[in-house]
This record gives structure tokens, sequence and C-alpha cells, in this order.
């Protein structure tokens, strides 16, 4: 346990730059930009800004408290909505190249030699490295997250409070506000389990390939998509190519994506309207997450990630790296 | 040769392929504790190979045991008693001096932090600094710092002192004889620079081919190799005894006898001339004769 924990103390140290820096950094930006936008409403909104044909401030003013409800949460889900997608897109990126590269920067530089000679297992190293990247490092995206949010959420009603429309009230009485984050959390161990096929995937073909891991994570699913496709249209086959497409390939490739089984399993009912996405449906996100548990793609992909990080720790054990 | 329950290291039979080329070909040795071992071979003889069989990074054929276990099934648990460095200085190069430390002293039980701290207080490297800020000797220094800190049975060097200077070269050794070992303890040790060991061994080995082409200890060496400044009227009597090896020094022959193999004593050998017991640089170029040829 003790080595487990400076195992992952030491991923950190590596990766402190992708993994903290950049969520922070990518953090800051937004609510910098946030800060510029709010200022640029405060002093020339009621020029620039039109609403049903009415100047930003007084349409604000003239609202009913419904509308005011109703207004509040769209802006509020919708901000939550480009907070957790770029955060997710930001995150999966950096996991994708830290997971390809965790098992074959240490073989290219040599310093696997160093690491090898300590008393730890190949298995202990290699699970360290897939809990750093599906438990640890997420949870700290996510913590830069949820502090990004509240401080744009924040900023925005300090604006509306010093131009006293009365929607800021309204926007920190709504539940919402306060259940996103929740939920965020809440959906955190259905990302370990989900993300785990592309997090062996990679860490697999970075144990093993001799160099270019990169081409060779990407072209092997997509050569093989590309050969089944042949196959199928070449003795009429009939197969689901939709399915391989989603359960097989892009597995391997996006899983690592927070989020991405909304796109991904195609069993969770999928309602894209935007009044059902903004009025308080997008807080079933989470019992959606969940339903997951429920399904054969979940499990399977649980259980090859599995098997993958076990082999990539059988290939790490044995590889020569002369 | 007995398999010795005693041994260190034990081999038989140790065979390394790489595809048709034969790296190690079937060979056998016994390391008994409490030596500290000279592997001399020139480039590509099999020294890294075997120590990396003997280290459970590489598959084999053969038998061999390292204090009692089977590198391939058993790496595991022979890493706790075990400690090497591997060719060159192999550190991350984003690793802090600090956090090095920290991190050799969290999961390795027989590190002795403090030690780890003196050996650096004599060189110049800070806490904060990255392997990426060191120079090539000073990486060199903080690994061995943290290795020469882990109180292992068995110590494997491969090239520990590859781009340090002399200087520091030489108090590597002195710290390792005098610091770090004890009865308890084996050390492999390969290198280039054969003469700043011959000191320190206790026993030697050449490998050349894959195949162990000398195994003593450094008693025996002295015994049984001796060089001799041959007046010019014995040249041929001492040729007759095959030497190992001849040169020409001011006009005299200076002849390398191996008693082993020749079959000859000490005392005919110092009746051809002026003798001197050879430094095992000369051995080595001796019995090596031929390999780049």
């Amino acid at each position: 346990m003790n080595t487990m924990k400076w195992l992952i103390k030491r991923e950190f140290w590596e990766h402190k730059g992708g993994f903290f820096w950049a969520p922070i950094v990518f953090g800051a930006i937004m609510v910098l930009l946030v800060m510029l936008s709010l200022l640029a409403m405060m002093f020339g909104g009621d020029k620039t800004a039109q609403m049903n044909g009415m100047p930003l401030w007084d349409f604000f003013a003239s609202m009913t408290d419904l509308q005011k409800a109703d207004f509040a949460r769209i802006s509020v889900m919708s901000w939550y909505g480009i907070a957790s997608t770029t955060f997710s897109l930001l995150y999966g990126f950096t996991a994708f190249f830290f997971c390809l590269n965790a098992l074959f920067d240490e073989r290219k530089d040599r310093s696997i030699l160093f690491w090898k000679s300590l008393p730890i297992t190949d298995e202990v190293t290699v699970i360290s490295k897939a809990i750093f990247a599906t438990m640890v490092a997420p949870a700290i995206a996510l913590g830069v997250a949820i502090i990004t949010s509240v401080l744009a959420l924040l900023l925005t009603c300090l604006m509306l409070v010093i131009k006293d429309v009365g929607l800021a009230s309204t926007i920190l009485a709504l539940p919402l506000t306060y259940l996103v984050p929740l939920q965020w959390i809440a959906a955190l161990p259905i990302y370990v389990l989900w993300a785990l096929p592309t997090v062996g995937w990679l860490l697999m073909v970075g144990a093993w390939a001799r160099s270019k891991p990169l081409l060779w994570a990407v072209l092997i699913p997509v050569l093989a998509y590309g050969l089944i496709t042949w196959l199928n249209k070449l003795f009429q086959f009939g197969w689901d190519l939709a399915w391989f497409q989603s359960h097989i390939v892009l597995r391997m490739l996006f899983s690592a994506v927070p989020g991405s089984w909304f796109k991904l399993q195609p069993l969770l009912i999928h309602d894209d309207r935007p009044e059902l996405m903004l009025s308080g449906h997008a807080l079933e996100m989470l019992s959606q997450s969940w339903q997951l548990v429920g399904t054969a793609n979940l499990w399977i992909g649980v259980a090859a990630g599995a098997a993958m990080i076990y082999a990539a720790s059988r290939i790490r054990r044995w590889k020569d790296e002369g | 040769m007995n398999t010795n329950t005693n041994s260190v290291v034990s081999a038989r039979g140790l065979t390394k392929h790489y595809g048709k080329s034969v790296a190690v070909d079937c060979i056998s040795f016994e390391i008994p504790a409490g030596r500290i071992i000279g592997l001399i071979g020139p480039n590509g003889s099999g020294k890294t190979t075997t120590l990396k069989a003997m280290l459970g990074l590489i598959p084999f054929q053969g038998e061999l045991k390292v204090l009692g276990l089977d590198p391939r099934t058993q790496r595991d648990k022979l890493m706790k008693q075990v400690s090497f460095i591997a060719d060159v200085a192999v550190l991350p190069r984003w690793l802090r001096v600090r956090e090095a430390i920290d991190f050799v002293a969290g999961v390795h039980p027989k590190f002795d932090r403090a030690k780890a701290e003196r050996y650096l207080k004599n060189t110049k490297l800070k806490p904060a600094m990255k392997v990426r800020e060191m120079s090539k000797g000073m990486i060199v220094q903080l690994h061995l710092a943290l290795v020469m800190a882990i109180d292992a049975k068995l110590l494997v060097l491969d090239e520990p002192t590859l781009g340090l200077d002399i200087l520091y070269r030489k108090q590597f050794y002195q710290n390792l004889l005098e610091d770090y070992f004890d009865e308890q303890k084996t050390i492999i040790v390969t290198t280039h620079q054969v003469e700043e060991i011959e000191h320190i061994l206790s026993d030697l080995m050449f490998i050349r081919d894959g195949k162990i082409t000398l195994s003593a200890t450094m008693d025996e060496i002295s015994e049984r190799f001796i060089e001799v400044m041959v007046s010019a009227e014995n040249t041929d009597t001492a040729r007759a005894l095959k030497p190992i090896d001849e040169r020409q020094v001011f006009g005299k022959s200076v002849m390398l006898f191996d008693n082993l193999a020749s079959g000859t004593s000490r005392q005919q050998i110092e009746a051809l001339g002026e003798t001197r017991s050879p430094g095992i640089a000369d051995i080595f170029v001796a019995t090596m004769k031929g390999t780049y040829a």
C-alpha cells in the first residue's frame, strides 16, 4: 500500500505539468474570458446586446419571476455544459498521451532499468499508472473544473448584483447550481470503469511498441475496422459495422474522455432537445451514467481493459531493452 | 563444479540466444558470499547479458540461482535483496534529488536515508536539482548514493563509474570497500578501467564470446600468472615454455606465463630473469588476444 502511495506520487511529480498546471491555467483562462465578457456586458451591454428587441438590462428588469427562473436555469446549465465539455476534452487528451507514453518513455530513456532495480513488481507499477490516469488525475481535473465553474458563476452573480436586476438570488436559489458539480463527482466511479479499455490498450501499446506508439495505437483499430468493412462487403456478411465502430474502435481510443459514454453507449435514451437538456433534465445525466452499470458494454470493457493492463505488465516484465 | 548452497550466484549451463547468435554460451560458475568479483570482457562478450539474466531482466536457458531464487520466476522476491546499476546513468530526467531520495526511502525497506544524504553532502548536488540539470558525472553520483545506501545482499554494478572523473572514481571504490562492503555482501562489478578496481577485487572472471575463459581468486591469479623479463640467452628456453604473451622492452623480451596452462612453476620462471606480478590489464590483454582480429 505504501509502495502504491509512492508510485502515485512519482507519477504526479513527473506529470505535474499536464495534470495539475494545465487544468489550472486552462481554468484561469476561462475565468478571465468570463470576466472580460461580463465587463463588456456591464459597460456596453445596453448598446451591444439586445434581447427580444430590448436592451439587455431593460429586458432583465422586465422579466417575471418565472421567466427569471427559466433564464437562470438555462444560463447555469449552459455554463456547466461548456465547462464540463472543455475540461473533459482537455483531460481526455492529456490522459490519452499519458497512458500511451507511461510505459514507452521509460524504455526510451532507459530509466526502466532504474525503476526495475527497486523492489516493486511490474504489476503494481502498471496498476499505479492506471490508477493515476483513472482516479487521481481525473479527481484533480474535476476539482479544478468545479472551482473554475463556481468562480465564474460567482463573478456572474456579482455583476448581476451590481446591476441590481435580481437574477443573482434566482441563480443561487437553484438546486442545479449545487447539484451539477456533485453529479460530476458522483459520476467519477463510472469514469474509472468506462475508461479502462482505452487506458489498458494505450498502456499495452506503450509497453510493446519499439517506436512510434501513437501510430500503432491508432493504426491497429483503424486498420481492423477497414479490414472488417472490406470483408463484410466482399462476402456480404451483413455485419453491424456501426456497432463495431462504437463498441470496439472508438472504445479503444476515446473512452478516456470523461462523459464519452453519452456518445458511445447507444442504449441510453438520447434526447437532445435543448429545452429538455436545459430545464433540469440534465440532472438525469447522473442516472444515465449509472445506468451503464447494467450494460454489457461497460463490463466487457472493464474485463478487456483489465486484461490489457495485465498484458502490459507481462510485456514490461520480459521485454529486453538491449 | 558442485552447486554450493551458500552460493550467492550459481549458474549451470546458462545460455542466452539472440536469434541465431549466442550471447552467453552454456556457462557455469559459482559466486560465494562475501566476495567482490570483477567480471571483465570486451564489448559484446556477454557480460551485460549474464548480469541481466542474474537480475531477471531477460529470459534465458539453463539453470541460474541468485540467493537461492530463480530470477525468472522469483524476481519480485529477489529484488528485495539485490540492487544494481545497469550500464550508464539511467535516472529519469524529470526527477529531483529530493524526490529520488523520498521515493527510494518510501519503497525500499533496506534504504538508509541518512547514509544517502551523507554521500550527497560530498557532491555539488542540491535537493531541488533535477536530473536534466546535472552533468553526466553528477547523475552517476546521485545514482551511486542511492544504491550505496541500500543494504543489499548482492550489488551488481555494470560500468558504474563511466563518465566520472578520476578523483571521484577513486573515492567511489574506496567508499565501496570501506563503507559498503562486508562479509555478508557480494559485489559484482564490470568496468573497462580494470586497473582501478584491481586492488579491491577478491575474484576475477574473464568472459569472451559468451564463455568464461578465466575464473579465479586474486590469490590464485597471482600464483598463476607471472611476468618475466627474459635475458637474451634464455629467450629460446623461455619460448619453449609457451608464454601466453611476449613483448619487447628495451631490446629484451618480456613474457607472460600462465603457470596453469603451461605447466610451469614459479621457480622455473624466476630462473629465466627478473619477474614481477602482472596487472589484470596485462593478463586481460594477453588472454583476449585475437578478439578483435
